[in-house]
């Protein structure tokens, strides 16, 4: 299913990308966390007064009362959205298109590896990158939590809440994954690829500032990655993460199987 | 469909693929058999590579099929490629590596266990594997992917257009690697546009034009009908030899043999008369 030697060299390819969006995440994630006290807090929730639709856009409402739903507010409606989704843009297009396109795909094909190994193996190596991607944030948000206020972060909460996004990211993957595969020309791959979910995550920053332009909020899958339903158990938020998976699934079988049947002009 | 007594390692059957405006592949059939050296000649866009395309399994045919070793191009090209060997004309690898580095991937990749003939190959191209393949010079680069291509010894070897590109001293030298290949008992498909090449490797040609195959011949049957032979005398035997290097003959005494060899589209004429557009 998986070719040893594809994944690794892939991989090593994902790496550079990896460190350097990690170190991006490391600073906003221990800056943010290490905000929520009082003081902090309030000057936070201040901006969210002075200029309620730009941060509300982003996700960030303000008064927040436990330090999760004041990660919920601050990290999970932007920052830890968007970096993972920059990962999965840049790879998925050069794990299929790229290689397409600049006729390296022969190197691939012109090997006794089946045509599904191949798709596989490059799924895998995308998927391997979300989910360290999302591991490595877990594991920090618990640190940091633990080393700035002990016994405050609701861990198992955490959990599930991690779970959503990394249903959510593995979704933009799929969506990114799925237009490399289809297209033989890297500026298709990347028009549909990167532009659907730049495009959806706009419409949900409009839906975010609420309002008229609160039902704009229907045409984006954005909305269902729901962090404050999550943690608050809300059942449409657990249906709406069981959704994302599905999607993920679907799309990522669509992929493979689509590059197994098409004709590839190399 | 019977299989019994089938010496034709690759088989083409009334393969068709319309691209529209008449571009495409219509109707092509031909074998090449175990053992021979298949010279595959027609101009630019005439189809060679869309029809090498459909033995390598990167396009489905519309209709007809391709057979490689008795397997379906299409339904088993990753088992094909056991035994397959090619080499494209316009190579581009992961240009991120290294030359050697490449070598390695290829052969973990593929699952190659024994690295001998990749060795030999190195020696026999005087291939510097170093450098970055982006940095390469396009020779360098062309030796890499025949390297590359034939490092598992396969049975059966695919080159399309594989001297575009590179200086008379390395088309000689390739070409003494086909005869080496052919030696050695393998199946040589070579694609071209070039009369010259095919007819110093091949032991049959065939023809593409416009997607169809216009020829299928012996390429000693072809010689004979489209190359002319002159014998010239000359007034001394020391001018008789000069005469002999510029014009590339053959000298005995004051008398010089020299051939006019036809360029691709002439030959096409011949077939076509003055038909052709």
């Amino acid at each position: 299913m998986i070719n040893g030697a594809l994944y690794v060299r892939e991989m090593k390819k994902s790496i550079k990308l990896i460190v350097i969006l990690l170190a991006v995440i490391t600073m906003y994630v221990a800056i943010i966390i290490s905000m929520y006290e009082p003081k902090m807090a309030k000057l936070l929730d201040d901006y969210v007064k002075m200029m309620p639709q730009l941060m509300a856009s982003v996700g960030m409402t303000g008064g927040a009362t436990s330090l999760l739903g004041f990660m919920c507010s601050y990290l999970y409606g932007f920052i830890l959205i968007v970096f993972p989704m920059i990962f999965c843009i840049i790879r998925a297009n050069g794990l299929v298109a790229k290689y397409i396109d600049n006729s390296s795909m022969v190197s691939l094909l012109c090997a006794p590896v089946k045509r599904f190994t191949v798709a596989f193996t490059q799924m895998a190596v995308l998927m391997s990158g979300i989910v360290i991607l999302i591991v490595y944030t877990t594991i920090l948000e618990i640190i940091c939590a633990q080393y700035f206020f002990p016994g405050e972060l609701d861990i198992a909460k955490l959990l599930v809440l991690n779970t959503g996004l990394l249903g959510l990211e593995l979704f933009i993957g799929a969506i990114c994954f799925f237009a490399s595969c289809i297209f033989s020309e890297v500026k298709y791959s990347i028009a549909l690829g990167a532009g659907l979910p730049t495009l959806m995550f706009v419409i949900q920053m409009l839906a975010n500032v609420g309002d008229k332009a609160k039902n704009a909020k229907y045409f984006t899958f954005f909305t269902l990655y729901d962090s404050t339903g999550i943690i608050e158990n809300e059942a449409g938020a657990l249906i709406g993460t069981i959704v994302l998976f599905a999607g993920a699934i679907v799309l990522y079988t669509a992929s493979v199987t689509a590059f197994c049947k098409r004709d590839i002009c190399l | 469909m019977t299989k019994n007594n089938n010496i034709s390692t690759i088989e083409i059957k009334s393969l068709t693929r319309d691209y529209g405006n008449g571009r495409g592949v219509f109707d092509v059939s031909f074998n090449v058999k175990k053992g021979e050296v298949f010279g595959f000649l027609g101009p630019n866009g005439a189809g060679k590579t869309t029809t090498i395309r459909h033995l390598m399994g990167f396009l489905k045919a519309q209709s007809g099929e391709c057979r490689i070793g008795g397997l379906d191009c299409w339904s088993s090209s990753a088992k094909i490629q056991n035994i397959l060997g090619y080499v494209p004309g316009e190579i581009s690898f992961f240009d991120d590596m290294t030359g050697e580095a490449y070598l390695r991937f290829v052969k973990n990749y593929r699952g190659i266990k024994d690295t001998e003939r990749k060795d030999e190959l190195l020696e026999y191209f005087e291939l510097d594997t170093r450098g970055k393949i982006k940095k390469m010079s396009k020779g360098t680069k062309q030796k890499l992917g025949l390297v590359a291509a034939m490092m598992h010894d396969p049975e059966i070897l695919i080159f399309d257009e594989p001297t575009s590109g590179l200086d008379p001293l390395m088309q000689s030298r390739f070409i003494d690697l086909v005869a080496k290949e052919k030696e050695r008992g393998k199946t040589i498909l070579l694609s071209s546009h070039m009369f010259e090449e095919v007819e110093r490797t091949c032991d049959r040609i065939g023809i593409i034009r416009e997607g169809r195959l216009v020829a299928l011949d012996f390429v000693e049957d072809l010689r004979k009908r489209h190359v002319n032979t002159y014998t010239v005398t000359l007034g001394s035997a020391k001018e008789a030899e000069a005469f002999a290097k510029d014009f590339r003959g053959e000298v005995s005494g004051c008398n010089v043999t020299v051939s006019a060899k036809q360029s691709l589209e002439e030959i096409f004429m011949n077939y076509y008369g003055g038909t052709n557009d």
